[in-house]
């Protein structure tokens, strides 16, 4: 699908799903709240990192919406750079000018709760937008006790295909019943590397986010709770993911070493070239086939790989109330309003991410028709469950200057296993971790 | 024979020149033909120089996403705005600290060096907090006053380096001859400090055009962004940078200064020798 029925469709989504949302039925849309009106006109300002033009599209079609809708309460967005919104919202917080509502995500979010900047939205979440999420996902925003953010939008890492040289080969693709586990992965990379190409390219540059949720699949969570401290064991759980990496480059030789140092976006090129006929990264890269792919490029994004499962770490992009905000039950009839079902699947297509709740992932089925792996997409949802790191505050340090160093070396195969065990557990008592 | 060595040197001069010339212009003529590349020919494996099927797509993108003349007309405002006050507060300065030496020369020399050691990331939260006190916060106003402090010590450094340029013996001349220290300074020294000035404005204009960090923390509102904050919009998340209309964007973000550069090139030239020789 080119990039102008791509964005017509996403337009049209847009324009048919928020249109209908200035007098939603209740019944159709479990997350939607008649907003009370406020005795004098209240401003909110809505702190937002979406970049996608489809995205922002949706954003500023909800807002100007809700304003029409609800003239007592007028929503403003202010923009937040994508790359720089922990460093954009820590400055706000501290120096008392945080918007009312925040966009970030949850394995953000931890650090703020715990500074006491993010409001306790537990008594606040109406009934039905609590019940249209998976309990899952919402351990996710859990802090202390306290839910500090809502939910929305989810990502996933997953295998994309060139169809024709898989069929070439004659390779049947999984289904979503019957997906590949790793060992079937690696057997078909094997396949289907030959003399002038590699079975799989695999972006990575930064593997540590992407390790450490896929590391799910085998149940290997790195973080261990032992007599109230957390402490990182680095066990065979742990080690599988990092293993099979290994074991595709240096011993099937079937993943392409030059994308191992590259980031995601930069390996498609040589997918579209045939240099390889699968690439893993997230599934927000299907925006960029769509976009991107040469005419006639056939692709698809396949069910998640299974280990032990297809878990895969939940780390939801969430909407939090600032505690700074003067207006927080206002603020909240808007993010509810945010996430009835027409309004998230709009933004869920826009970054080509999966819509936490039960009610926008019908929508965003209905809307795109499976069509371009939506189906999968949104079908890889329930594999997605928290991961204990999420919830520690030291773990984005650790993840920055332990983990990905550590990880880096040893897939360019510097270090050994051993090694990078020692690293990444005595690397956490070194940033404080506990 | 002499006069076969010199042509043969001036045409390996030129080839030099010429190959210098391309090395430093190349960045600049890639981003004008990413500029006019589609999405497609984007990703292609082997990139040529030469569009294959250019397109107006990328600067139409660029201009309707984002206000990009909104932010063009914040940043020439803080830039113009910078070169001007700057100038205005480093000049009478200048010809204080290099006329008159006290011991406030060496204590303003030695706060100048110092200053230029402190990275930003050491004061942008106390500068973030001052700002809120004083309600000027995201505003371009507030943004302005931070660009002048940034830019004031090395154009103050700057500047006495061309007033001790100037012999001191032009302004006892004229002082014998009856002028009074104000026509001294307007008929003489400002005159002859015309290049300075104009180097001094151009580093003031440059460092307000290109700053990011400042604008970054500083301003919030999407009406008040400047280029370099709405070029940054182009870079997603995880490494996706839409290069086609990031590249058509930073060539309209690149042309005020070209123009810029243009008209005042002249004077840049003998600015920046004037101060070289002494004596």
């Amino acid at each position: 699908m080119n990039k102008q029925i791509r964005a017509s469709i996403a337009t049209l989504a847009v324009a048919i799903l928020t249109a209908a949302c200035g007098s939603a039925n209740p019944a159709a849309s479990p997350a939607a709240s008649v907003a009370a009106t406020p005795a004098t006109p209240v401003t909110l300002q809505f702190a937002s990192f979406a970049w996608q033009k489809a995205t922002v599209d949706a954003h500023n079609k909800i807002v100007s919406d809700w304003n029409a809708a609800h003239p007592n309460i007028t929503v403003k967005i202010v923009t937040v750079d994508v790359n720089s919104v922990h460093d954009k919202l820590l400055t706000t917080f501290q120096g008392g000018t945080a918007a009312d509502i925040v966009h970030d995500e949850s394995a953000d979010i931890g650090g703020f709760s715990g500074q006491g900047f993010l409001a306790d939205l537990t008594p606040l979440i109406p009934a039905e937008l609590k019940s249209d999420i998976p309990q899952g996902i919402w351990d996710t925003v859990t802090f202390g006790g306290k839910i500090t953010g809502v939910p929305t939008i989810l990502q996933t890492y997953s295998v994309f295909v060139n169809k024709k040289m898989l069929g070439d080969a004659n390779i049947t693709l999984p289904t979503a019943a019957s997906p590949w586990t790793w060992d079937k992965f690696a057997e078909v990379s094997k396949q289907l590397t030959t003399g002038d190409r590699f079975g799989v390219g695999w972006g990575l540059k930064s593997p540590a986010a992407t390790v450490m949720s896929m590391s799910l699949n085998f149940n290997g969570l790195f973080f261990y709770n032992e007599g109230g401290k957390n402490v990182v064991k680095f066990g065979p759980a742990e080690q599988q993911v990092l293993k099979r990496i290994y074991s595709l480059a240096y011993t099937d030789k079937s993943l392409s070493p030059t994308t191992l140092g590259q980031s995601g976006p930069e390996i498609l090129p040589g997918f579209f070239a045939g240099k390889y006929a699968m690439i893993v990264g997230g599934n927000y890269v299907a925006q960029q086939m769509v976009e991107q792919a040469p005419a006639g490029f056939d692709w698809a994004m396949l069910p998640l790989l299974k280990g032990d499962t297809q878990a895969q770490s939940a780390n939801p992009q969430t909407l939090s109330i600032s505690t700074q905000s003067k207006n927080p039950k206002e603020a909240m009839q808007f993010i509810a309003y945010y996430m009835q079902a027409n309004n998230l699947a709009s933004v869920a297509i826009g970054d080509w991410l999966i819509p936490v709740s039960t009610s926008a992932g019908k929508a965003v089925t209905t809307i795109t028709g499976g069509k371009n792996s939506w189906d999968v997409n949104v079908a890889s949802a329930p594999s997605l469950k928290i991961a204990p790191f999420q919830t520690l505050d030291a773990y984005a340090q650790w993840k920055t200057q332990i983990a990905q160093p550590g990880f880096q070396q040893y897939l360019a195969n510097k270090i050994d296993l051993a090694t990078l065990g020692t690293q990444l557990i005595d690397g956490w008592t070194k940033v404080g971790g506990k | 024979m002499i006069h076969r060595r010199s042509r043969r040197a001036t045409v390996l001069q030129y080839v030099a020149l010429l190959g210098f010339i391309a090395f430093l212009s190349f960045p600049l003529l890639w981003m004008l033909s990413t500029s006019f590349k589609g999405p497609r020919e984007l990703v292609a494996l082997i990139p040529s120089l030469i569009p294959v099927a250019p397109t107006l797509e990328n600067y139409g993108t660029a201009f309707s996403e984002q206000d990009l003349v909104q932010s063009a007309r914040n940043s020439l405002q803080l830039s113009l705005g910078n070169a001007i006050l700057t100038v205005l507060v480093a000049l009478p300065a200048a010809y204080g600290l290099a006329r008159y030496a006290t011991i406030l020369r060496r204590l303003t020399m030695g706060w100048i060096l110092v200053s230029q050691i402190f990275p930003l990331i050491l004061i942008i939260i106390p500068l973030f907090l001052i700002l809120k006190t004083l309600h000027l916060l995201d505003s371009l106003s507030g943004l302005l006053i931070v660009y002048l402090v940034w830019s004031l010590p090395f154009t103050l450094w700057m500047l006495q380096t061309y007033v001790k340029a100037i012999p001191l013996e032009l302004e006892e001349a004229a002082s014998i001859d009856g002028a009074g220290r104000l026509r001294i300074l307007r008929s003489i020294i400002l005159p002859l400090l015309a290049p300075g000035i104009v180097v001094a404005a151009l580093f003031a204009f440059i460092s307000g055009w290109n700053e990011f960090f400042f604008a970054l923390v500083v301003l919030q509102s999407p009406e008040h962004a400047t280029l370099p904050l709405t070029l940054a919009r182009f870079i997603g998340a995880e490494g996706v940078v839409r290069l086609g209309p990031l590249a058509a964007a930073s060539l309209v973000a690149t042309l005020p200064s070209l123009v810029f550069f243009a008209i005042i090139q002249r004077h840049l030239r003998s600015g920046l020798l004037a101060g070289g020789v002494k004596g």
